[in-house]
């Protein structure tokens, strides 16, 4: 992992290379080790050490990008005149008013945690023993990944904004299997204290083993659902690329269009993206050097807008909400830190309000390009599916197939836990989603998985 | 930049431990370039220029992988004994036995072939060919968005292993795509061409991109996603499919080329990917479709994004039968998980770069073209859909419930094609599914196409693949 110094002499040298009229560039170094297990034996253990660099220059409002994971000044120096051969063959942004100039602040915020940073794969590997070996008596096999990562991000730009910051992230996943059932369980943290691999795998065995040999089936139709964070988590990524993203907005495909002030959800739902809360994943910044702060998507179930960079912030006349996580990306903005409001509920009251429904774990293959006008979704549902009865847990359900509009849903949201979970992407180190367990009124279910015959 | 063959057998030699039982060193340089324009002006301009050493080690039973981007004879010794060390760690907590499968040594330089480089064309000529493609469908106030992309991809690896391997591989690709989206009241609607996400690839240099004619193929974008605007809802219920060779390729992708990779089927990849119903003892004697279904895994092709010469185990690419005549006969695998099956590696191992460990991945795996002709199979269908292109797409963790989306769909009336139909949804059960194929094309609806996004592994790698597919029919399936 880069020190500060380090990163600054390289963003120092590349922007000194880019030879543009604004230039700026991200430098981002990871360490990580990653245990991978399944059948209760640590089968792939990885040790990443890995670093790469992007430099954005703009030319006559034109921009370019290029990036390279050689640092030496003969590569920067190519790769600077990528960036502008790129710039030269594009055309000006429009109504850009320049890369970021104002030196806010940063907020706060703890991101970096030293025992984090030095958790070594035998640590790791000695947990996992332990915890195999309490499979072992529980009569539960175990399958997941166990990660702990150090990662130094570091930004700056020919306007003389420079940021720095490193972060540690810690995230596992178990998987309890036995007799054809299977219970899952999640945590991530900047902490690896926080993420307890043992409780994890309980957790995991209680739902592999809860209402064990009593199956049932369902026929497709609408039926009350209790969805887990990891469940919300899959969806709310979906939402975040079809509809939240600045690309999305300014294309047309998104259903927050035409609707900015409008409520679209129900009065219980908001939305935001929140790298700021200390008790999520917080960062301070974006790759463009801007302060990250609190950006709700919908607020008590209106429609405040998209997440945007400061190109496609200028393009539609809106403000930059600090949510550029690659240079140049074509997302436009992203929410990388989706936080979901939660109510006062708990688990067991959402459950006990259900006369018959379905509590689902977590979505396998989530694909949410049907209709993005609806978000209109489709998925199934995997390692604990259940069927519930008179407020009660009656039974095990096989993985079963939706199809369901999350516009429609989230205006059929009855509701939320005041507990909270992190669950981790794996499309980027810098957050994930925090939501609530919620109940979800006729949650259109399609299908189920048949075994072969 | 490149290691010398001697630093890559220095720091095989370094790695002293009397239990280490194989070792091998990769190295990758991983060039690409894209380009995107849209509604008329340049969208996106990117080079990125990747450099990894990665190091994989298998101590007694335990495996250790160690990766860097500092390519230095410095940090290959480093990484190397940071291999050794996971290896140990991956000792406490393993309890099985690695067997691997035998394998000759191989020293041996192989490239793609392409007529033209893509790095010998101007960005400017690129910028030209796409906006002289996306430009005829402009124009029309409904048409809210045209797009174009162009993507050129190289990947320079080189493999040396304790076995005596030494192994140089460049790969060199091109993909490229046009799109059309159009928006009226609450519709929204896209139309592609070939493919969607950017197009379709091949291991071939700007000749690929010129037969791809996108200027030509424009206006018929356009057009489509006008009408798709005001086209009646594709119906549910049952219907005799023809799915179309770009939506059945990635059919086979989904529902034969994932659950025949041996490690799901072992279970090393569910706690992310899935497993897949197609298991061990179902090898031999499990009907997996019909007769007329034949797909094999072919890393032999030229010109395909899922064609090399030696995997990342140093296994020769190979030509084999998945499912032979409707039957289930053999995985994807790779050295240490053949012999769970009592077989050898078939040559399936790749990593996404040598910052990865190398794990089972599709190469082509492609349904092997019928007899019937596409125009016989509609005019053989008395009441039908027709569908192509793909839009979404979704499958269980086994592999076994799918549902897929289309872009464009066309009802089959009394033999004919007749009109068009929107947001096509099908879906079925896998072995059910491709039972009840009763035709599949021939050879002129054949086509292999290139998948260069297929996710797999933690931390996700993403792989080039690619499937041959011809159009072919299947009976009673639901639409949704």
């Amino acid at each position: 992992m880069f020190s500060e110094s380090e990163s600054q002499a390289i963003l120092a040298r590349a922007l000194e290379a880019a030879n543009a009229d604004e230039s700026d560039a991200a430098l981002i170094s990871i360490d990580q080790n990653i245990s991978r297990f399944a059948n209760s034996n640590l089968h792939q253990n990885m040790s990443e050490i890995s670093a790469g660099l992007t430099l954005r220059v703009i030319v006559n409002g034109s921009m370019g990008v290029a990036s390279t994971s050689s640092f030496d000044s003969e590569e920067i120096a190519r790769t600077a005149e990528l960036a502008r051969e790129a710039a030269k063959h594009s055309d000006p942004l429009q109504n850009f008013s320049g890369l970021y100039k104002d030196h806010e602040p940063l907020p706060q915020l703890a991101t970096f945690d030293q025992q984090t940073a030095s958790m070594s794969p035998a640590e790791k590997a000695h947990d996992l023993k332990v915890m195999f070996e309490r499979g072992r008596e529980a009569g539960v096999q175990f399958a997941g990944a166990y990660l702990s990562a150090s990662t130094s991000v570091a930004t700056a730009n020919s306007h003389g904004v420079n940021r720095y910051a490193q972060l540690t992230f810690s995230d596992a996943t178990v998987i309890a299997l036995r007799d054809g059932s299977s219970g899952y369980a999640t945590r991530c943290a900047r902490r690896a204290r926080e993420v307890d691999i043992l409780s994890l795998g309980e957790e995991a065995t209680q739902k592999a083993t809860l209402a064990l040999g009593h199956n049932e089936e369902l026929e497709p139709g609408a039926f009350d659902v209790i969805l887990e964070p990891p469940a919300l988590a899959e969806v709310f990524e979906w939402l975040n690329m079809i509809a939240f993203t600045g690309q999305a907005y300014e294309d047309g495909s998104s259903f927050l269009v035409d609707n900015i002030g409008r409520q679209l959800a129900g009065g219980n739902i908001t939305i935001a993206d929140d790298a700021t809360d200390p008790d999520f994943l917080p960062f301070p910044f974006d790759l463009e050097g801007l302060p990250k702060r609190r950006v709700p998507m919908i607020e008590n179930g209106i429609v405040r807008g998209p997440v945007l960079d400061k190109a496609w912030a200028d393009r539609l006349s809106m403000q930059p909400t600090a949510n550029a996580w690659h240079l140049g990306s074509p997302e436009h903005g992203s929410a990388f830190h989706i936080d979901v409001a939660g109510a006062d509920a708990t688990r067991e009251e959402l459950i006990a309000s259900t006369k018959l429904g379905i509590w689902v774990t977590r979505f396998n293959y989530v694909n949410g390009l049907l209709e993005p006008k609806t978000a209109l979704m489709t998925g199934t549902t995997r390692d604990g599916t259940f069927l519930i009865r008179d407020g009660e847990v009656v039974a095990r359900l096989p993985n079963l197939r939706w199809t369901q509009s999350l516009v429609e849903a989230l205006g059929q949201v009855e509701g939320l836990t005041k507990e909270r979970r992190r669950v981790a992407t794996w499309f980027n180190m810098f957050g994930g989603t925090i939501a609530p367990t919620v109940k979800v009124r006729g949650w259109n279910f399609t299908g189920k998985q048949t075994e072969h015959t | 930049m490149k290691p010398t063959r001697a630093q890559f057998e220095h720091a095989l030699k370094s790695l002293r431990n009397p239990a280490l039982r194989y070792a091998d060193i990769r190295w990758t340089a991983t060039h690409q370039q894209h380009v995107r324009v849209r509604n008329g002006e340049v969208d996106a301009l990117t080079s990125t220029v990747d450099r990894a050493i990665g190091v994989r080690v298998l101590v007694g039973n335990g495996w250790g992988f160690a990766a860097t981007s500092h390519v230095s004879e410095e940090a290959i010794q480093q990484t190397a004994q940071r291999a050794l060390e996971v290896a140990a760690a991956s000792h406490i907590a393993s309890s099985g036995s690695v067997v691997l499968s035998d394998i000759e040594p191989h020293v041996a330089t192989w490239a793609s072939a392409f007529e033209i480089d893509p790095w010998s064309i101007a960005l400017e000529k690129k910028i030209e060919h796409l906006l002289a493609a996306t430009e005829p469908m402009r124009g029309d106030r409904r048409v809210h968005q045209v797009s174009g992309d162009l993507s050129c991809y190289r990947q320079e690896k080189v493999f040396a292993s304790t076995v005596g391997s030494y192994i140089e591989q460049t790969t060199t690709e091109m993909g490229g795509g046009i799109e059309a989206a159009a928006l009226e009241g609450g519709e929204f609607q896209r139309r592609t061409y070939p493919n969607p996400f950017g197009g379709d690839y091949q291991a071939a240099g700007w000749e690929f991109i010129e037969r791809l004619d996108l200027p030509k193929k424009a206006p018929l974008i356009r057009d489509e996603a006008i009408a798709l605007l005001s086209a009646p809802k594709a119906p549910a219920g049952r219907f005799d499919l023809i799915v179309g060779s770009s939506q059945l390729a990635l059919q086979v992708h989904e529902s034969c080329g994932h659950p025949t990779e041996l490690d799901r089927a072992m279970g090393l990849e569910i706690s992310l990917a899935g497993g897949s119903f197609m298991q061990p003892e179902m090898l031999g004697h499990f009907r997996y479709g019909s007769e007329l279904v034949d797909i094999v895994a072919d890393a032999t092709i030229p010109g395909s994004i899922g064609s090399f010469a030696y995997d990342d185990d140093g296994v020769p690419a190979q030509r084999f039968h998945l499912i032979d005549k409707g039957m289930f006969v053999d995985y994807l695998t790779g050295r240490d998980t053949a012999p769970a099956i009592g077989r050898k590696s078939n040559g399936t191992v790749r990593a996404e770069s040598a910052a990865r460990i190398p794990i089972i991945r599709m190469t082509n795996i492609n349904l092997e073209p019928g007899t019937t002709p596409l125009e016989e199979m509609i005019a053989d269908t008395k009441h039908g859909i027709y569908v192509e292109t793909n839009k979404s797409w979704s499958i269980d963790d086994l592999r076994l419930n799918f549902q897929f989306g289309c872009e464009v769909a066309y009802e089959i009336e009394n033999g004919k094609l007749g009109r068009l139909l929107r947001n096509p949804v099908y879906t079925g059960i896998t072995p059910e599914f491709w039972r009840s194929c009763d035709a599949v094309g021939d050879r002129a609806s054949w086509q292999i196409w290139g998948l260069p996004n297929c996710g797999k592994g933690d931390p996700l790698q993403t792989m080039r693949v690619a499937h041959g597919a011809p159009a072919a029919r299947f009976r009673n399936v639901e639409m949704a």
